[in-house]
């Protein structure tokens, strides 16, 4: 065993997971937006809003995220007519894809608040809006929040995927030091250790706020 | 002040409302009593715009609630309405409950929303529960928060939907007491309930109702003594043990 492996080249380990974290807060950044817009949409009474929002999320949800990957690779360049470059590429298939997920956590949260609530804002007068916006969304947000962080920390491992199109994250570096020094156990327990370590925080914070959201029942 | 006019509704093939009609004069309390899934509670929603009906008219106030022209949430701001499981906002304390419609429909300033709550508060006999989360209050404590919440409109009209059948025996009083003087300010009210002492007391009317249908209708003693049909007997006779 040769844990300096790890030691020697670790300005490349912390490039590759700044890249990881990058991804990973480009995607949610862009994903959630779109997600809420896509989870009111599928709870709309109008159809054209609707019907394209519920194929978007069914035909997305249906299809493994590495292939949307390598989908949104060989196709940015022909929409844009240009080379994209791996990251921008990436990004965007994980805004694509993580937005059909977190529209499903916003639709479930907002369904989660009864009908007799949105009932009692309507019977005094507050417009739909309104309603929506300070008895509904407070209560749907605060249901949605432990999900949502558990699909973030999802999302985070899944930026690993992008390795697959030579995006440089995290462990793109660490099997490219791999080729380079053999180090093959060292180097992919570490990552391992990585992963979990961040993983782990993020659950824990999650438990937190379930606990929280509890005491406010 | 509410004219309900042949109205019938229906959810999908299924009528749950035949041709009712009901007129209720300024400072009436109304009381429906019948059982599940008579279209009480159906009714009630479509006199304040919550529930659409099909057929026939209700006009509250001189306006058809109904009418492309009508501002349903004007009117809406107008009609108090309190429900069978209280529907307090369980992120807001229960001043914040009070204060929402007042401050966002009326445009009133904080600081008077907040004293027309207290005396709210004061005059439903819990002032002391004002900044305390609808959580950590009892059924009959909710309740009250409820109607004060809807007489922070400084409604026209008052709707109560079954406000006691979700509560424990001993605090359904606190509750019909905050009715029965609501009744004796003469503010206008339909309250669809099976308390039959409260009817007995303060209803100028009493309807009973059957799948959609009104049967029966009497506005004293004579509706409990001698009901004319068949079906209020039996309905009467198991209520009132």
């Amino acid at each position: 065993m040769d844990w300096d492996v790890i030691l020697r080249n670790l300005p490349f380990l912390l490039m590759g997971l700044q890249t990881t974290f990058k991804l990973a807060i480009v995607a949610a950044a862009g994903a959630f937006p779109l997600g809420i817009l896509l989870g009111l949409s599928r709870l709309s009474s109008k159809w054209w809003l609707y019907y394209p929002a519920s194929a978007y999320v069914h035909l997305i949800r249906s299809v493994p995220l590495i292939l949307v990957i390598f989908w949104f690779f060989f196709l940015m360049p022909i929409i844009t007519g240009r080379p994209v470059g791996s990251f921008t590429s990436a990004a965007v298939a994980f805004i694509i894809f993580e937005a059909a997920y977190f529209a499903e956590i916003v639709r479930a949260g907002i369904q989660s608040i009864s009908k007799g609530q949105v009932m009692a804002g309507l019977s005094t007068g507050l417009s739909h809006i309104s309603t929506m916006r300070h008895i509904v969304l407070p209560q749907a947000i605060r249901n949605m929040i432990p999900v949502l962080v558990t699909q973030v920390i999802v999302l985070f491992q899944d930026t690993s995927l992008a390795y697959v199109i030579g995006v440089r994250e995290f462990l793109r570096w660490t099997s490219l030091v791999d080729a380079r020094e053999f180090r093959s156990i060292e180097l992919y327990a570490t990552a391992a250790v990585v992963y979990f370590i961040i993983c782990f925080v993020g659950s824990t914070i999650t438990r937190r706020l379930e606990k929280k959201g509890g005491r406010l029942r | 002040m509410i004219d309900i006019n042949n109205v019938s509704k229906w959810y999908g093939k299924l009528q749950v409302l035949h041709n009712v009609t009901e007129k209720i004069e300024r400072g009436q309390t109304v009381v429906i009593c019948g059982p599940s899934g008579s279209g009480k509670s159906t009714l009630l929603r479509c006199i304040n715009g919550l529930e659409y009906f099909q057929q026939g008219e209700i006009i509250v106030d001189g306006i058809s609630v109904q009418s492309r022209s009508t501002n349903i949430y004007e009117l809406r701001a107008d009609i108090g309405m309190v429900f069978q499981h209280f529907e307090l906002y369980p992120h807001m304390t229960c001043l914040d409950n009070i204060t929402l419609a007042p401050r966002k429909v009326r445009k009133k300033l904080e600081e008077e929303a907040r004293t027309l709550a207290m005396s709210l508060l004061e005059r439903v006999g819990i002032p002391e529960q004002a900044h305390k989360y609808p959580g950590e209050l009892s059924g009959g404590q909710k309740q009250r928060v409820a109607i004060a919440r809807a007489l922070a409109m400084k409604p026209k009209i008052m709707l109560f939907d079954e406000p006691t059948s979700a509560l424990d025996p001993e605090m359904i009083k606190e509750v019909l007491d905050v009715m029965i003087d609501l009744t004796k300010g003469g503010m206008t009210m339909i309250v669809v309930t099976h308390e039959m002492g409260f009817a007995r007391e303060v209803a100028d009317e009493i309807i009973f109702m059957d799948e959609g249908r009104i049967i029966e209708r009497g506005a004293d003693e004579s509706f409990f003594r001698n009901p004319k049909s068949e079906r209020t007997k039996q309905f009467l006779s198991k209520i009132l043990m």
